[in-house]
């Protein structure tokens, strides 16, 4: 106690031994409140319970089965089972006949508004049997929809606004391809013409996006990203003629024919109602399709769409759902339950998905194709010892590659396995053929790179390790193993594109491989030139496979950033170099209209087109050097002409400048050769040993 | 044809300059002694011993019997050219930055660096007497802190005025008596790395770290010609025949201070032709493996020498492919 009371006295001591009182916090007699309660206490009031609370958080139920009073326990229960994942039930309410029989609705009364709204967007139209199905609505909602006021005007349709023809690039008679570049770090894009010889600039705005570019998968559109969502630009002059409202989006994704987009944002906006972080959008109307929820950050893509935009899927927990367009419900209001699903993918053709399932026990991992919408199971294939499966679909749709790294050990360590003796192997499924076959390759090499030919039956291998790579094309034949066509051992490469019309490959040495590249014609398997672009970082084919554009992105390295245009036969065609050149991407074409025999035609009658292709490129090129020698010209006569105004005041001044110098002429070196000295200097010019014999 | 190497100095070369016929050629290194070399033959004649310092820039008189440094270690010194004796040591409070003969070689022109606390400065000297100067300025004036720091200086023709080129890339003309700025080029982004002018004094040519040169019209510092590259250009030189083959050189490449493994490859340190008046790239020539930092024209015009980073000079005689290119126009 002592100790104690030691501190206490010090401090009195030190507060000069004033005893502190406790301040009088009541009012004086005469006080007057002239505050209300209404003033001082506005946060509290609100929350004041009222007695309409809770209204909103009931939900009323129609479609229930009618039963008597004895069954009335059991159906209670059914459908307490039924709500109960959406929050607590607080009350419940079974309104009987006069005969004791249910009258085929009910209230429930969920603990909160959120948890009604999620019960009646999950529940309504849900099937109970066969004969049952709720209906389910929020209570609120009858009272909203009976009051409308007699003068409610539906809102005006919005006037249709003429974007003009979207499409008017593809009516470019010489049928040049645009391409978008960003620079300065970013903050400019421009979008040019690359027509022949120089290409055009159409477009350049500064601050055009906050982040970065892109184009539809069919070039209609070029979408640019902005704090507050997506803008749409397209048209002559690049108007804009769409805009997606998404505070802080972070990604978006295209669906394969433009309709639809999907945003993600991890922006959660508290006021919202609901939490949508991935948004649907319909690329026209602009109007919001649907939003989910997403776990964050997600796998992007969270949703993947099938090649008709009929349908898009994306990954659960031991499901796959499918949801389908226009109405964006789930396919059949169900998922596909699929145990131990780790990846899928969609024809690029056609509606059949590809999933695959991991190994469990037993249990042999799986590659299942799916038909979409009829969920019939095309095709399975077990695969044993699997510890990695990645699907490459050909473009044509006509096969589908599933990489399948095996293992020849795996060990266990607490949650983790770890595999080791990887080996790979390729299934090749052949779509297109009945009961679609499955090919298998085994190569014992680390694989680089995997690449399909865009169109035929040609595949590319790069498989070895980072600083000898072999390069192996093979060739898929019905009914046995793909046939390796050629081998290219150690080449200083990290990655292959084909040409989008196939044949045509380049092989390139991206990055720390110092840029090396190969033009490769897969017909002979000729090297057609090899060159260099020294630390690129990109290759980029123009959709009609007649240009590569090799850059060198400022974000990835930070000097000499340009881009180069090449010939798809490797000539260097043209050598950009800009400031701060960020990325190159290619307008993409929508499909040909053209059929396979017209394709098939132009093909045969090649000769004839292109001897008028070749009278029009002269023209061009002949214009193009006319118009510099004119250009240079001008230059020339305008610098003769100062050279002349020059000459006038130089030649005056002659005698000021000799006086200058003791009277010399120095003006051009020879001027002055008699005061020259002269002075012998020695050369050596050759240098001989001789051995003199003593 | 093959150049002719000169290695005499044991460090990166700083300036290198042809006396006015040609048959010698000076050159100036980050170690202290400025060479002197017979250009027809590469054989070195002697050197300037005296400085304690790196040697910035030098320049001879017209009629190769001076020849003046200045250096780091804050001296200017005056040389007589045909014993290598040193004539007068100026001492400064900074470093000698550029140091120029005016046409008649009677006045030195000389810029010093801003540096503990003092102000960069522009002097002229008298130097009629070579047996006796006595280094008392007959014209001062300070740079800084009005204008950036001044770093190459070069007199205009007829010893009327001065240009100097500064550190945030502007080039001003100075009256030579009273000190005044006469006119001022704003056109470089970055610093002035070296000034040249024509051989009749009447254009004058930049280079900059901003990755270009320019032409300049000396009277009223009209930019007249832009040539652009991918990489600072330290040096750049108009060659004396431009009346008949309009062609400016000019080196640089990548700064010394970011070369540390790259390949000469990727430096760039290549010498590159332009055509005058077109400001197109015709020629390169590669050779150095660090940056060009000096680069002339012979005053025969017949050939070219650069002094680079790596410390070597090569002295280049142009083969006959050089007189046969045309550009078509």
């Amino acid at each position: 106690m002592a100790k104690k009371n030691k501190p206490k006295s010090m401090e009195t001591e030190e507060n000069g031994g004033v005893e502190e009182e406790d301040p009088d916090f009541s009012d004086p007699e005469d006080f007057v409140d002239d505050i209300s309660d209404e003033e001082l206490l506005v946060d509290l009031l609100r929350q004041r319970p009222k007695e309409t609370d809770g209204v909103e958080s009931v939900i009323i139920v129609d479609g229930v089965p009618l039963v008597g009073a004895e069954r009335l326990e059991k159906l209670k229960n059914v459908v307490r089972k039924q709500f109960r994942e959406f929050g607590t039930i607080i009350n419940e309410f079974y309104p009987t006949g006069k005969d004791g029989i249910t009258k085929g609705y009910i209230f429930l009364e969920f603990k909160d508004r959120a948890s009604a709204e999620e019960a009646v967007k999950q529940r309504n139209n849900h099937k109970l049997d066969k004969q049952h199905m709720f209906l389910c609505n929020l209570f609120t909602d009858f009272d909203k929809y009976e009051n409308i006021t007699e003068d409610f005007v539906p809102p005006a349709p919005q006037p249709y606004k003429d974007h003009g023809n979207l499409h008017y690039y593809l009516l470019d008679e010489n049928c040049f391809d645009m391409f978008s570049i960003m620079y300065d770090g970013g903050t400019t894009t421009a979008i040019y013409l690359n027509s022949v010889p120089e290409a055009q600039e159409i477009e350049n705005r500064e601050r055009w996006t906050d982040t970065y570019v892109r184009w539809s998968p069919r070039g209609t559109y070029l979408a640019t990203f902005h704090a507050k969502g997506i803008a749409f630009w397209g048209g002559e002059g690049f108007r804009q003629v769409q805009k997606f409202s998404h505070p802080g989006v972070q990604f978006f994704d295209f669906s394969p024919c433009e309709k639809y987009i999907v945003t993600f944002s991890p922006h959660v906006d508290q006021r919202a109602e609901e939490h949508q972080s991935v948004v649907i959008w319909d690329t026209r109307s602009g109007q919001k399709k649907r939003a989910f929820n997403a776990e964050r950050p997600p796998l992007w893509p969270v949703f993947k769409w099938s090649n008709d935009d009929r349908y898009f899927a994306r990954i659960g927990e031991d499901m796959l759902s499918v949801y389908e367009t226009p109405s964006f419900g789930l396919l059949d209001k169900k998922s596909i339950k699929v145990n131990g699903i780790k990846d899928f993918s969609w024809s690029p053709t056609d509606n059949i998905l590809a999933y695959w399932i991991a190994e469990d026990k037993d249990v042999p991992a799986k590659v299942t194709l799916v038909s979409v919408p009829s969920r019939e199971e095309v095709r399975t294939k077990n695969l044993f010892n699997v510890a990695d499966c990645k699907m490459h679909w050909q473009k044509c749709g006509d096969y589908l590659c599933v990489k399948v790294a095996r293992y020849a050990k795996a060990k266990r360590e607490k949650n983790e396995v770890k595999y080791s003796g990887i080996y790979y192997n390729f299934e090749i499924f052949h779509m297109r053929e009945k009961g679609i076959p499955v090919d298998s390759l085994e190569i014992k090499e680390n694989i680089q790179n995997f690449a399909w030919e865009p169109v035929n039956n040609k595949f590319g291998i790069l498989s070895g390790e980072s600083t000898s790579v072999n390069v192996t094309f093979f060739q898929v034949n019905k009914g046995q193993p793909p046939t390796e066509l050629k081998k290219f051992e150690k080449r200083p490469c990290n990655s292959l594109f084909w040409s989008p019309q196939g044949q045509f490959v380049v092989l390139a040495g991206l990055r720390n491989l110092s840029g090396t590249l190969e033009f490769i014609d897969t017909k002979d398997f000729q090297v057609m030139q090899s060159a260099e672009h020294f630390m690129a970082t990109d290759i980029e084919w123009d959709p009609t496979g007649r240009y590569v554009a090799s850059c060198v992105s400022w974000w990835g390295h930070k000097v000499d950033n340009a881009y180069w245009l090449w010939s798809f036969q490797g000539k260097c065609l043209k050598k950009h170099t800009v400031e701060r050149f960020c990325q190159l991407l290619w307008r993409p074409r929508p499909p040909s209209l053209l059929t396979a025999q017209d394709i098939k035609d132009i093909k045969k009658n090649m000769k004839k087109y292109s001897a008028n292709f070749e009278v029009q490129d002269k023209m061009r090129f002949s214009k193009a050097s006319r118009e510099i020698i004119e250009k240079r010209q001008k230059l020339m006569s305008v610098f003769t002409e100062y050279r002349q105004r020059l000459l006038g005041p130089c030649n005056e001044r002659k005698e000021e400048r000799m006086q200058l110098r003791g009277g010399q002429d120095t003006d051009t070196l020879t001027s002055n050769e008699n005061d020259f000295e002269e002075e012998i200097v020695e050369f050596l010019v050759k240098k001989e040993v001789v051995l003199v014999e003593e | 044809m093959k150049p002719i190497m000169l290695h005499g100095h044991e460090r990166s070369i700083t300036q290198i300059k042809f006396n006015r016929e040609g048959d010698l050629l000076f050159s100036a290194s980050k170690d202290p002694k400025p060479n002197v070399w017979y250009s027809i033959n590469g054989e070195r004649l002697g050197t300037f011993d005296g400085h304690s310092g790196t040697v910035w820039s030098l320049d001879v008189k017209w009629d190769t019997s001076l020849f003046v440094t200045g250096s780091a270690d804050q001296t200017m010194r005056i040389w007589d050219v045909e014993t290598g004796v040193s004539l007068e040591c100026l001492e400064q409070k900074t470093s000698v930055r550029g140091v120029s003969f005016s046409y008649s070689g009677t006045m030195i022109a000389y810029t010093t660096d801003k540096m503990m606390g003092q102000n960069s400065e522009l002097i002229i000297i008298d130097v009629r007497e070579p047996n006796d100067i006595d280094g008392t300025p007959i014209m001062r004036t300070q740079v800084t802190p009005n204008n950036s720091k001044a770093l190459s200086v070069l007199w205009g023709p007829l010893d009327e005025f001065v240009v100097t080129g500064h550190e945030d890339g502007s080039v001003i003309k100075w009256d030579m008596r009273t000190g005044k700025i006469m006119e001022i080029g704003q056109e470089h982004t970055k610093q002035i790395k070296d000034m040249q002018l024509s051989h009749d004094g009447m254009m004058l040519i930049t280079a900059s770290k901003d990755t270009t040169a320019r032409l300049w019209d000396i009277t009223d510092l009209e930019a007249l010609k832009q040539y652009k590259t991918d990489r600072p250009v330290n040096s750049a030189a108009i060659t004396p025949l431009v009346d008949k083959y309009p062609h400016v050189v000019m080196g640089g490449g990548q700064e010394a201070m970011d070369v540390t493994t790259t390949s000469s490859k990727i430096g760039k340190f290549d010498a590159r032709f332009f055509h005058l008046v077109f400001e197109e790239e015709f020629a390169r020539v590669k050779g150095h493996f660090g940056p060009i930092n000096s680069i002339c024209f012979h005053p025969n015009g017949r050939g070219y020498a650069s002094g680079g980073e790596d410390g070597y000079i090569r002295v280049h005689v142009f083969d006959d492919s050089y007189y046969q290119f045309r550009f078509d126009f």
